[in-house]
């Protein structure tokens, strides 16, 4: 690169993103550090290093429970990035996620007879049910102006007291106040994957997972229909004026967007890893999860892909943390504060700028 | 001599573009001083450094002979400097009173305490005409009225120095007439009064001294009375601007557009917003609609084109009823929309001009195979577009539509209207806001349709446009039709009986313009 | 009547907390600042409310111990949210994203910091602050059963709030002002309202209605803390867009969601629907459903502040 091509480079709005996004991730990473070494500085720099490490510390097997937990958030990134773009806060992917886990583990449960493609069908229903879950609140904001925000908290209550309440009745482990395990003909195939990752509980899913971000990427990016929901989710009055139909592209996009999230449901409980769906009244977390998945990943379907992959890393890392004695929850902490930096761009960039300002001056 | 008011070589950037370059303006005391320039010239923002909404870069204002720094809207107040703007800055939920007392409230221990002030509001309206209402609604009330708040704010904070931001554009031709009087009557109290403007004939009519802007630059100061409407013209634009639009004969074809009794009922159904609208237009004619705004030119547009959903009548589109038909249905059958708002409607400003240059296209065959758009027919259809229509931007077909001037955004909305199978171009108010230039380069292109043979409903508050470029002209007062007259037939102030609703026209009996 | 008595009782343990969260999203809104880190905010405060009751317990006792925790939890609520506010009003942040961060941090904050002060998660204390019937007011018939008898001071407390927040936003120069803020800013900017310091009150205020609520809902509730209020945040922000952002209506959203609540927990006193014999889980949806039902007849017309979420700059064009 020539001078010139070097200088536009670095002014470049990709480049001040990227660079605000590494100085966030970085900034966020400290603040867990210095946590540690408040509470326990004896231990915080193990503490931390296991945190950086994540699954790399225990070789390959470490790097497949990495995979493992970075599918589902990553499919419950997706499916918030999705809708971000399309203008809507789909803050409802808890209960699109546990509406498809709940269906997959029925099927998983109780049907018979679909030999190899029982795992599909779960998968596949998974995903249509999460899809009606997050149609409605998609109606609602079309037809009747009501705030998604609202529709999606409630429908998270509302499906997990459902779930709960349909569980009890149909696929209880009253013992264990948990589902029953799901056949063995309804995990989702280890594709040889698991096994490549020292025979940890990685499997299929996440190529399903990174299908996922194609597809999500291409009908944003590629088709006319993505064309629409963008412009939709940018101007809503514009996209009226174009003769877009705003209302049926609402409800379509939830409707991808909670299937996304069912899939990621199916995914994380046919998974052969001795997941169960406890009943208790807690909202499933992977769904707020990916809220910060698509966040960190600015709701770019590879971002997204990064982001879950990153977060699925320290959350590892901080599970292996523990053995220094502190609470895991070290690492929400720190997506928190990641988070909350990043939103903080604009201070970073004049940051930046001071640098930059400050190197020219530096050079004359 | 003291000046009441002194700026004294101001210079204002936004980034590196230079709004105000070195600008000095003196201000008499008891004068009125219009400021005048084409749009994009400069006024607008001289007059915010001086209220403190802008700090300049460079330069100074003084006041009675003092140096003084305005940082911002409370220092100017206190300095006795009032502003109506351009835009009102009122609260659509608040009444008169409470939007007249906001940043200036009497208050006992925190608790709003508003007799007082009541009273003393009441005594200024009285005293001035105004006939407002302290307890209504500023969304109830109408752009007039809404002005007189705007001024009563000024008045009630005792203000000596008024500066009023373009304030005719909202009036009627006898509300100008009174806004005039009013202002005659403030600087016989002693009130100084700086009026921006691009109007001429105003500034003859009311303006003692007046100084001319040009691109962010000072071109001069004339006294107004000495000075012909040519002379103050040119010296605005810098060239010999020909006012009047060419065209060829009026030679009108077969209807286009046939609106039959619409009407349009307001979202509470309590009034009808248009009111048993019936009207023609044929190929090769420019039919205008005039009339002041909010008296239901918005909501028959919306109604032409499917934006909002009609109560009764019909529209019909080359013999064809489109009544019931989708907005892209209506835009397949030939009716094009350059809409009034250009940011609400016109653009997805974050999406690049090439997206907006295919807004409305995007799903033909042209552009998209199986779902998946052509990206380099997207290309290749913009550059054509933007070397065609002379649209600027920073990146050519991926700047950001966002980071275009206005100018060049109404241009791009145009182009991408225009260059399409047309049979009706609607167009509302489609050079509000831009440089003669461009200006000329719109009108040109309506007309080049006209002539063409399409039809042309142009929708325009501005009375030179109407007069200028339409072949026939309807008025709409308080949702009906109330004229239908040819340009020549009509002079300017029987235009502004008609959008005033003191003159009415037997439309009954129907015109006819075959 | 006893049943109606516990209901008014309960209802009133639920929707206090809710009001009072709701009226502070509400000043925050209506400033112009989009909050939804109140669930944070509510956790945070209830975090030092309880652990100040929690440590305190032995030397102090009674409503005196409540007041002090009370006042804490506000200005934990207070001093969280100016997170918020300079994310939001310093660095024009995108205010979701902000306020969902401090929505994360908080449980995880307060876990983490639990489990190093005691060791566990779970903060208990004593709950030294039923007050069985007030004197005086207690012996009224009917009325006096119904909200002078088992029942903590945090609900006259929250009602107080409640009725000066209501007039502070309708009739002082201030309510002016910040509505002003919240609808059209260039407007309040004009004649000199500051508008930064207006909008920075609205967050402040609604960090401080947001701890106090925290600490309200915990105490009559239950006798631990656990790092959670159980979305109530969240459902604080339904009630604030159910009552239209209006100090009046949202009292009534509150409590319509509070009935709904406590006949949810506390059916199982009303013989009627004990004998309906429907699961428990069935009465847990139904104040979600029934929020989501009313919501679709009352949307319609639904206008939030309209400058909310928008950073003003004086200069933008």
């Amino acid at each position: 690169m020539n001078k010139k091509n070097k200088e536009s480079f670095f002014a470049s709005e990709g480049f001040m993103n990227g660079m605000s996004a590494i100085i966030a991730i970085i900034a966020g990473l400290l603040i867990g550090f210095v946590l540690l070494l408040v509470s326990d500085s004896a231990n915080a720099a193990e503490g931390f290093s296991a945190i950086l490490q994540g699954g790399f510390s225990s070789g390959m097997n470490g790097i497949g429970k990495t995979l493992y937990i970075a599918t589902p958030i990553i499919l419950t990134g997706l499916s918030v990035g999705f809708a971000f773009k399309t203008g809507l806060f789909n803050i409802g992917a808890s209960g699109q996620f546990t509406a498809g886990a709940f269906v997959a583990i029925y099927i998983g449960v109780k049907w018979n007879g679909l030999g190899g493609m029982h795992w599909v069908v779960g998968l596949l229903a998974a995903t249509l049910v999460g899809a009606i879950f997050g149609v409605i609140p998609g109606l609602l904001k079309a037809y009747f102006n009501v705030n998604e925000v609202i529709t999606c908290i409630m429908m998270n209550y509302i499906g997990m007291y459902g779930t709960n309440l349909l569980i009890r009745n149909t696929v209880y482990d009253e013992i264990r106040n948990r589902t029953q395990a799901v056949q063995k003909t309804a995990d989702v195939p280890s594709a040889g994957i698991g096994e490549f990752f020292g025979n940890s509980s990685a499997n299929f899913g996440i190529v399903i997972a990174i299908i996922a971000v194609i597809l999500v990427y291409v009908i944003l990016n590629k088709t006319t229909f993505g064309y629409e929901l963008k412009a939709c989710g940018k101007n809503k009055e514009a996209s009226k004026y174009a003769g877009i139909n705003s209302k049926v592209d609402i409800v379509l996009s939830m409707a991808i967007a909670g299937a996304l999230s069912g899939l990621g449901g199916a995914l994380l409980y046919l998974s052969g890893s001795g997941k169960f769906i406890q009943v208790v009244d807690v909202i499933a977390n992977e769904g707020f999860t990916g809220i910060s998945v698509a966040l960190l990943g600015m709701s770019n379907p590879i971002g997204i892909l990064f982001a879950g992959l990153f977060i699925a890393h320290i959350t590892v890392g901080g599970g292996n943390m523990q053995l220094c004695g502190f609470p895991p929850e070290v690492v929400d902490i720190i997506t928190a504060s990641i988070i909350y930096c990043g939103a903080l761009s604009l201070l970073i960039k004049l940051f930046i700028n001071k640098l930059k300002n400050a190197k020219k001056k530096g050079e004359k | 001599m003291e000046y009441v008011i002194e700026m004294n070589h101001i210079t204002k950037k936004f980034g590196e573009f230079k709004a105000n370059d070195d600008i000095t303006l003196q201000v008499k005391k008891g004068e009125i001083h219009a400021l005048l320039g084409e749009n994009g010239a400069g006024k607008s923002t001289l007059m915010s450094v001086l209220f403190g909404l802008y700090q300049p870069e460079e330069g100074s204002i003084s006041i009675k002979g003092k140096e003084v720094k305005v940082n911002s809207p409370i220092d100017a107040n206190n300095y006795g400097i009032g502003m109506v703007h351009q835009h009102f800055k009122l609260v659509h939920n608040f009444t008169v009173l409470e939007s007249i007392v906001l940043g200036h409230e009497t208050t006992k221990g925190g608790v709003l305490k508003m007799e007082h002030a009541r009273e003393k509001i009441v005594a200024l309206s009285d005293k001035y005409g105004f006939k407002i209402d302290p307890d209504a609604y500023i969304s109830d009330i109408t752009v007039g009225m809404q002005q007189r708040v705007e001024i009563l704010k000024m008045l009630y904070c005792d203000n000596e120095i008024l500066i009023f931001d373009e304030p005719t554009a909202v009036l009627t031709p006898q509300e100008i007439e009174e806004l005039m009087k009013i202002m005659k009557l403030l600087v016989k109290e002693g009130k100084s009064i700086i009026f921006i403007t691009h109007k001429l004939n105003e500034i003859k009519q009311v303006a003692d001294r007046c100084s001319v802007l040009r691109k962010g630059k000072y071109i001069g100061t004339i006294d107004v009375a000495t000075t012909s409407k040519e002379e103050m013209s040119e010296m605005m634009v810098g060239r010999k601007v020909n006012l009047v639009v060419e065209k060829t004969p009026f030679k009108p074809g077969e209807p286009v557009l046939e609106v039959k009794n619409l009407t349009i009922k307001s979202k509470s159904g309590a009034k009808n917003l248009v009111n048993d609208v019936s009207l023609t237009v044929h190929k090769g004619e420019i039919l205008c609609v005039a009339g002041i705004d909010g008296n239901g030119q918005t909501d028959l547009v919306y109604g032409l084109t499917g934006l909002e959903p009609i109560d009764a009548g019909q529209v019909i589109l080359n013999g064809k009823d489109i009544t019931k038909d989708s907005i892209r249905k209506r835009s397949l059958a030939g009716m094009v929309h350059i809409p009034e708002d250009r940011h609400k409607h016109g653009l997805v400003l974050d999406y690049s001009l090439e997206e907006n240059l295919v807004l409305q296209t995007y799903f033909k065959p042209q552009f998209q195979k199986h779902g998946f758009i052509r990206f380099g027919e997207v290309r290749k259809y913009a550059k054509r577009l933007i070397e065609e229509f002379d649209i600027r931007s920073s990146k050519g077909p991926t700047s950001v539509a966002r980071g275009m001037s206005g100018g060049n955004q109404q241009k791009a909305i145009i182009a991408r209207e225009l260059d399409r199978d047309l049979e009706l171009v609607v167009a509302v108010q489609p050079v509000r806001g831009l440089d003669v230039g461009a200006i000329e380069f719109i009108h040109k292109q309506l007309i080049k349709q006209r002539d063409a043979g399409k039809a042309v409903l142009l929708v325009s508050l501005e009375l030179e446009e109407v007069m200028n470029v339409s072949d026939r002209i309807v008025v709409m007062y308080e949702g009906e039709l109330v004229a239908d007259v040819k340009p020549e037939e009509v002079t300017v102030q029987e235009l502004g009986l008609y959008m005033a609703g003191t003159k009415k026209m037997d439309m009954r009996g129907g015109k006819d313009h075959e | 009547m006893d049943v109606i008595y516990f209901i008014v009782q309960q209802t009133m343990f639920f929707a206090i907390p809710l009001l009072l969260v709701a009226i502070g999203g509400m000043y925050a809104e209506r400033s112009g600042v989009i909050n939804i880190a109140l669930e944070g905010i509510m956790v945070m405060g209830a975090f030092t409310g309880i652990l100040f009751i929690s440590e305190m317990g032995d030397s102090m006792s009674g409503q005196g111990l409540l007041i002090l925790a009370i006042l804490i939890s506000g200005a934990t609520g207070m001093v969280f949210s100016l997170l918020h506010a300079f994310a939001s009003i310093n660095m024009k942040a995108d205010q979701t994203i902000s306020g969902t961060a401090l929505n994360l941090f908080a449980p995880a904050f307060v876990i983490f910091a639990a489990r190093m002060i005691n060791g566990v998660q779970q903060i208990p204390f004593i709950d030294s602050f039923r007050i069985d019937s007030v004197p005086v007011l207690g012996s009224i018939p009917v009325i006096g059963d119904m909200f002078f008898k088992n029942t903590y001071i945090t609900t006259y407390i929250g009602l107080g709030l409640y009725v000066l927040a209501a007039f502070v936003i309708a009739k002082t120069s201030f309510g002016l002002r910040l509505r002003a803020c919240g609808e059209h800013p260039g407007a309040a900017d004009s004649v000199g309202v500051s508008v930064k310091k207006i909008r920075y009150a609205g967050v402040i205020i609604s960090g401080f209605l947001g701890g106090v609520g925290g600490l309200v809902f915990v105490v009559p509730t239950s006798t631990n803390f656990n790092a959670t209020v159980a979305g109530y945040g969240f459902l604080a922000l339904a009630v604030m867009i159910f009552g239209q952002w209006r100090s009046g209506r949202i009292l009534g959203a509150a409590f319509f969601f509070g009935v709904m609540k406590t006949m949810a927990s506390a059916y199982t006193s009303v013989p009627v629907l004990k004998d309906l014999g429907l699961p428990n889980d069935v009465y847990k949806m139904i104040p979600y459903i029934a929020t989501l039902i009313v919501l679709i007849f009352t949307s319609k017309s639904s206008q939030a502040p309209r400058a909310e979420g928008i950073p003003f700059d004086r200069t933008a064009r």
